[in-house]
């Protein structure tokens, strides 16, 4: 079958989930079978290897519902996930028949994989770009569920070829909103003729940022339980931090590095979430939700389920507090006292790093995995995560350098 | 006016209707408070059945009374001593017999508060009781030669009682009281007494009460080692109750005023044979948090708390009543917040809780007043108003205890709010005369000529409330939105499917509704009959207002 082989890199160029721009110069399929009435490709391209998942038009003519989504289209053939009949023949093949729907809607793409919503009650996420072994986010889930730590959405059902993931089904959270969402709606309420103390605002977020330092020690401890735990290098972790500012050219923290070499112990390096942030935790009616357990998306993924310090995943939530309140001031700087706005967004950061930290070190059993004295690791990793961002905002989105640029700043001075 | 046979409420053709408190909307009446038929200062019984017409207008189903017993009034009429008398001020039995009857004339019924945890220490139970250990009532109350007994039952009205325990100097012996120490605590255990209030339960449905609110209801009985709440044998004896009356009186309710977590409460409906109705006290004040906070998680947390009921049963639920904002079923986080964004003044505190009426509490906001509503009206339950609340009425923090929240109804712009005729210093409390609430500009009569006024606005939504069964007896599921700020909801009853939705937040919002499983059907907004576009397999997107909300029937187009 390599009827469509000529046709492969145009198709994949034009995906989200592509990691080029143009076409790929080598397209191989490793994989092409039939599993039902979908059509299952491993394609390698450029040296990584994609998932795609087809369905056959019905009588050789694209069906209506392409309309509008020319990037679906193959002579013959569509991407089964925007088809909906499809996507539950899917849904029956991956969770073996044994959660049955009526309905699937395609929730939009992502980087890295493409997601499904099934009677608003499951979702089920086909990874595109696929690496061999676990995939980071089902593994540390499916951990997370075995200790009973409560705040994870646990696989119903992972497709695996070999040790490879290929798709996994999770509960969808119905009625939950993202962290960055609620945070910018607490910033908006107080940035609107709010009183100039965050604390007295109607929609004051202390009390969600709380339970989010809460919820962040409580994962750790559960991460701690599944995967173990081995002593911190404080070396190390210096190494990496002063590796990244010198990637980004950030001079003057050699005084932040030189205090973790001072410090006599690094508590414990344990696997952590590594790309923790408000757009990584749902609020729902029980309570924070954590997401996402696949690391920074930009790096290789062994060094994703290395160990590190809790305290990487900290200090990824607390610079998410700074990017909220500096998104938020964008929103309404024009032609406004940006003085006193500027005032509240601080207070309103200061007071929920404030209660983040109250939340996450007021954890029974968090101090074990933490060194001695905390603030020097904490302070060095929020420089070494800022130092990172600016590089990243240099390169995608310079009209935000300024947001970690005055992090580091801040971090510096401190 | 409807003659009583052929209303079809009270049969005439139609098969009795034994669930209507499913569907009722209530409203909730101090007498002393309402209307003054006689001039003396204080509002009676038919004061009350001379604004039937006024009640029926509004379009609400039943009127709920405070208590209008004879009492001595220290805990405005709580504190009853003589169950079977109405107090003289309010009128007389026939006075209550000729206001029944004409609210049942009018399709509306009534119930009343009923307390039958303790009574007043002025009734002669309790007179007869406290003489010695050895009378015939000596065991009607609870009492002990010791005050540290049962010391694990929390203290309730914390501003002005220490112990739960009264010396009684005649007797010498403590009495045992969970409210004031004027309200000596009745003794459950003792037949006499458990079969008594039956009697005078049965007493008032023989007159013609529909029900009865039943006031602080979990502290029947006291065990050790307990708290004295919620006890297994509190709910055996409402059992007794509610078999009672379904044999003699069938279709009459009884409401449980519970003020406990509701998995706690759900206890009071037993298997659907236990109490028809609880009140759901923690979602009140979560309805002020999530407008404040502009994001509903502090509703739709409580609601997937909120456990299924049995079948036949309701919960009410109200935005404000006759007591203080009551803050017992919230965190301490929780209750700061409270304190904080809607207490700023402490004389506003009461006990545990904010003793203001709804207006000043939204600053006279009427957005958010009509937004309160909105969500009060479509929320699983059966909505409890409260009397003066329908005109936007303000409250007088600086009068004692929960006066200040039950001043006189305002009818009218003239002297004493229309209320009363009495000179102004006979008024058992002052009306309101500050410029923003007072009677000049917040009143009956200038609401009822004003079709924009928030009066109005609360007739008509009763009124296609009453359209929508599904509203009483729909089935609930919250929408998934990726806005916080958004509350999305459906409710469904056979083929009447109703989606609402509400935006908390003070700036406009926009939302995607996922409606899939609803494809092909078409929104008709409910208030203005308005057909929106079709559900079509993408979300269903809807922009909204401040504070603004809609209430959409699905059709088939």
């Amino acid at each position: 079958m390599t009827d469509l082989l000529d046709h492969l890199g145009v198709y994949m160029a034009r995906q989200r989930w592509y990691g080029g721009d143009s076409p790929p110069e080598v397209v191989q399929i490793r994989v092409d079978e039939m599993i039902g009435r979908l059509r299952h490709l491993l394609v390698d391209a450029d040296g990584a290897t994609y998932q795609l998942l087809l369905a056959a038009h019905d009588d050789e003519f694209p069906p209506e519902f392409l309309h509008g989504h020319p990037q679906a289209h193959l002579p013959a053939w569509h991407d089964a996930l925007i088809d909906s009949d499809a996507s539950l023949a899917l849904l029956h093949e991956v969770t073996g028949g044994a959660e049955p729907a009526l309905r699937a809607r395609l929730l939009g793409a992502e980087q890295s994989n493409s997601s499904v919503v099934y009677d608003e009650r499951l979702i089920l996420k086909l990874f595109r770009r696929l690496t061999p072994g676990p995939n980071p986010d089902v593994e540390v889930t499916e951990a997370l569920g075995r200790v009973g730590f409560p705040h994870v959405a646990v696989p119903v059902g992972v497709w695996r070829r070999g040790r490879t993931d290929l798709a996994v089904v999770q509960p969808f959270l119905v009625g939950a909103t993202d962290g960055w969402s609620l945070a910018l709606t607490s910033l908006r309420d107080l940035l609107a003729d709010g009183p100039d103390d965050p604390a007295q605002a109607g929609g004051d977020f202390a009390a969600e940022a709380g339970r989010l330092g809460q919820l962040t020690a409580e994962m750790h401890l559960a991460l701690a339980e599944a995967f173990g735990t081995e002593p911190g290098d404080v070396h190390a972790w210096a190494d990496g931090v002063a590796a990244q500012l010198a990637k980004h050219g950030v001079t003057g923290g050699d005084e932040v590095i030189a205090a973790v070499r001072a410090a006599a112990e690094g508590g414990k390096a344990i696997r952590v979430h590594g790309d923790f942030h408000l757009g990584q935790v749902l609020r729902t009616d029980a309570g924070w939700y954590v997401l996402d357990f696949e690391g920074e998306p930009a790096r290789p993924v062994e060094e994703r389920m290395a160990p590190a310090s809790p305290l990487k995943d900290v200090t990824g939530m607390l610079r998410s507090f700074q990017y909220a309140g500096a998104v938020a001031l964008t929103e309404r700087a024009e032609g406004t006292n940006i003085d006193r706005l500027a005032a509240q967004t601080e207070s309103w950061e200061a007071r929920n790093r404030s209660a983040y930290m109250s939340g996450y070190f007021g954890v029974d059993g968090i101090s074990l995995l933490l060194p001695l004295d905390a603030r020097p690791l904490l302070r060095a990793l929020e420089l070494e995560k800022a130092a990172y961002e600016l590089g990243y905002e240099r390169a995608y989105r310079p009209h935000w350098a300024e947001i970690p640029r005055a992090a580091i700043d801040r971090l510096l001075c401190g | 006016m409807t003659a009583f046979t052929d209303n079809p409420m009270y049969g005439g053709q139609e098969p009795a209707d034994t669930h209507w408190y499913q569907r009722a909307v209530f409203y909730e009446v101090l007498v002393q408070g309402f209307f003054d038929s006689n001039n003396d200062g204080t509002g009676d019984l038919r004061g009350l059945t001379e604004k039937l017409d006024y009640l029926q207008w509004l379009g609400i189903d039943c009127i709920w009374l405070l208590p209008f017993f004879q009492s001595p009034l220290r805990d405005g009429g709580y504190d009853i001593s003589d169950f079977f008398t109405v107090l003289p001020k309010y009128g007389d039995l026939a006075d209550a017999v000729e206001l029944i009857e004409n609210a049942h004339h009018r399709g509306i019924r009534v119930v009343a508060d009923l307390i039958m945890n303790h009574t007043s220490d002025q009734h002669p139970w309790f007179q007869e009781s406290r003489q010695n250990r050895t009378n015939p009532k000596a065991d009607w109350y609870v009492w002990g030669d010791d005050d540290r007994r049962w010391s694990e039952a929390r203290v309730i009205f914390v501003d002005t009682e220490n112990s739960n325990w009264a010396w009684d100097p005649l007797r010498e012996q403590y009495y045992w009281h969970r409210f004031f120490g004027h309200q000596p605590d009745l003794n459950y255990d003792n037949p006499e007494v458990a079969q008594m209030m039956l009697d005078v339960v049965r007493f008032w449905l023989d007159i013609g009460l529909d029900g009865f609110r039943l006031d602080a209801v979990p502290y029947l009985f006291e065990r050790d080692g307990s708290n004295g709440e919620n006890l297994f044998e509190t709910h055996e004896y409402l059992k007794r109750v509610r078999k009672e009356i379904d044999a003699s009186h069938p279709g009459k309710v009884l409401l449980a005023e519970a003020n406990q977590w509701p998995t706690d409460v759900v206890d009071y409906f037993g298997n659907g044979d236990e109490c028809h109705m609880c009140f759901h006290f923690p979602v009140m004040p979560r309805m002020f948090m999530a407008v404040r906070q502009e994001q509903r998680h502090p509703i739709t947390e409580i609601l997937a708390q909120t456990p299924d009921i049995p079948a036949g049963c309701q919960w009410g639920i109200f935005l404000r009543n006759h007591d203080e904002l009551t803050l017992e079923m919230v965190t301490d986080d929780e209750r700061d917040y409270m304190y904080n964004e809607y207490a700023k003044d402490p004389r506003m505190k009461r006990n545990v809780g904010i003793a203001r009426r709804l207006s000043p509490l939204l600053d006279n906001d009427r957005r958010v007043a009509e937004l309160l509503h909105a969500m009060l009206f479509s929320f699983p339950g059966s909505p409890i108003l409260y009397y003066g609340d329908e005109i936007g009425m303000g409250d007088n923090i600086y009068l004692g205890d929960r006066d200040g929240v039950r001043t006189p109804m305002q009818w009218t712009p003239d002297r004493n709010a229309g209320f009363s005729r009495a000179d102004f210093a006979q008024l058992y409390l002052p009306p309101l005369m500050d410029p923003v609430y007072g009677y000049a500009s917040v009143n009956v009569e200038a609401q009822t000529r004003n079709p924009n006024s928030f009066l109005h606005w609360i007739k008509r939504m009763l009124e296609v409330r009453k359209q929508h069964e599904v509203f009483g007896l729909g089935s609930f599921e919250v929408l998934g939105t990726q806005n916080p700020s958004v509350l999305a909801f459906v409710r469904e009853h056979g083929s009447d499917i109703v989606v609402c939705v509400n935006n908390l937040s003070r700036f406009a919002q926009p939302c995607e509704l996922q409606l899939g499983r609803f494809d092909g059907k078409m929104p008709i907004e409910l208030l203005g009959r308005v057909p929106f576009p079709r559900v079509g397999e993408l979300p269903y997107f809807v922009t909204l207002q401040p504070h603004s909300f809609y209430w959409f029937q699905l059709v088939d187009p």
